[in-house]
């Protein structure tokens, strides 16, 4: 039986996932964040964009990730500088 | 041999990633090493390490009957029949962590420092009050995490709490490795659960069927010449005491399987 198993197709590995979860789900645990956090994060980085004076043209992402010990936060901010006037 | 005697708290998080079974055969490791050796259960109300070790029957007095002052604490102390240099301070089955605290906890094994050169204090499972009774007394700690994401997440947790806690040694054990299952991608590697760690990591304890047979008989499995888990116990044991020992080769390549690498069906 086992030897008939080795020609069928195999299902596809999983540990991959796993990781990525993982990396996700450490980094928001570590620096405490929460999607409600993460919402109030993006829109002080839309007002500081405002303030130096550009333009938000998409969605801002703002995504934590961990290395090491360590969680860096990425954030994602699509602009173009204000019109004059 | 207060000065030189190391308490070392065996901690996890989650439940069921063999916490017991590792202070049970690290024990007799550095038993058999020729220290004096304390296994200290503090998982009151669900004690096991008796079971792990066969001494289920010699229980006279335990953990909370000590810290009472019921009786003295030597008087608690089960000694190993086959190692007399291993001792059990077996937990209280009938009673709850709540009864006892963390100085309590500290004070019983600040006075086992005086007797022996390493006390291994059993974590009950969770980060509650029991975890902090564990951990009160603690030079060091050992993290058993099981190559899975809940056991993972929650080993991440309690790292945390551990170092809040003052301790600053924490080294990690990947028990229950299941190479073939590594080697499939079903599987965390060792690699990547100690890179998401970012701990020393002390060990790594292949899944082994021989284990359920130990704790059938109470005979640790490092007792046991066949185990290749019983193998990688008995290194740890010598890394814990500093020597430098490679890491054990968990699986070897036997014909078939190197037959079906090189076709990519395995």
């Amino acid at each position: 039986m086992s030897f008939l198993n080795m020609f069928r197709p195999k299902e596809p590995p999983t540990a991959v996932r796993a990781d990525d979860r993982l990396s996700l789900v450490l980094s928001y645990q570590r620096s405490n964040i929460d999607e409600r956090k993460l919402k109030e994060f993006r829109s002080r980085l839309i007002e500081l964009c405002d303030d130096f004076g550009y333009d938000v043209v998409g969605h801002v992402e703002v995504v934590p990730q961990s290395k090491e010990r360590t969680t860096i936060i990425n954030a994602s901010i699509p602009v173009r500088l204000k019109e004059p006037g | 041999m207060n000065h030189s005697s190391v308490a070392i708290t065996v901690t996890s998080g989650k439940g069921g990633v063999g916490k017991s079974t590792t202070v049970a055969s690290l024990g007799l490791g550095l038993a058999q090493l020729g220290y004096k050796v304390c296994l200290v259960d503090t998982d009151i109300g669900l004690r096991k390490l008796d079971l792990m070790l066969g001494l289920e029957n010699r229980i006279v007095y335990d953990l909370v009957d000590a810290v009472e002052g019921i009786c003295k604490l030597r008087q608690a102390l089960v000694r190993h029949k086959e190692f007399p240099e291993l001792a059990l301070l077996p937990a209280a089955q009938t009673r709850y962590k709540e009864e006892v605290s963390p100085a309590q906890v500290k004070a019983v094994v600040d006075e086992l420092r005086n007797e022996f050169h390493f006390i291994l204090i059993d974590s009950p499972a969770g980060i509650e009050g029991g975890f902090r009774n564990a951990i009160a007394a603690a030079d060091r700690a050992i993290l058993v995490v099981n190559p899975e994401i809940p056991s993972v997440r929650d080993s991440d947790r309690v790292i945390g709490l551990l170092e809040a806690a003052g301790i600053e040694t924490i080294d990690l054990i990947v028990n229950r490795v299941q190479p073939g299952m590594v080697r499939d991608g079903d599987m965390l590697s060792v690699e990547r659960v100690q890179s998401h760690l970012a701990i020393n990591l002390l060990g790594i304890v292949p899944e082994d069927r021989r284990i359920i047979r130990s704790s059938n008989t109470g005979e640790p499995v490092i007792l046991d010449p066949k185990s290749l888990a019983g193998k990688a116990f008995a290194n740890i044991a010598r890394r814990i005491k500093g020597e430098e020992v490679p890491f054990l080769e968990l699986e070897s390549a036997t014909l078939i399987t190197k037959i079906k690498r090189l076709f990519h069906i395995a």
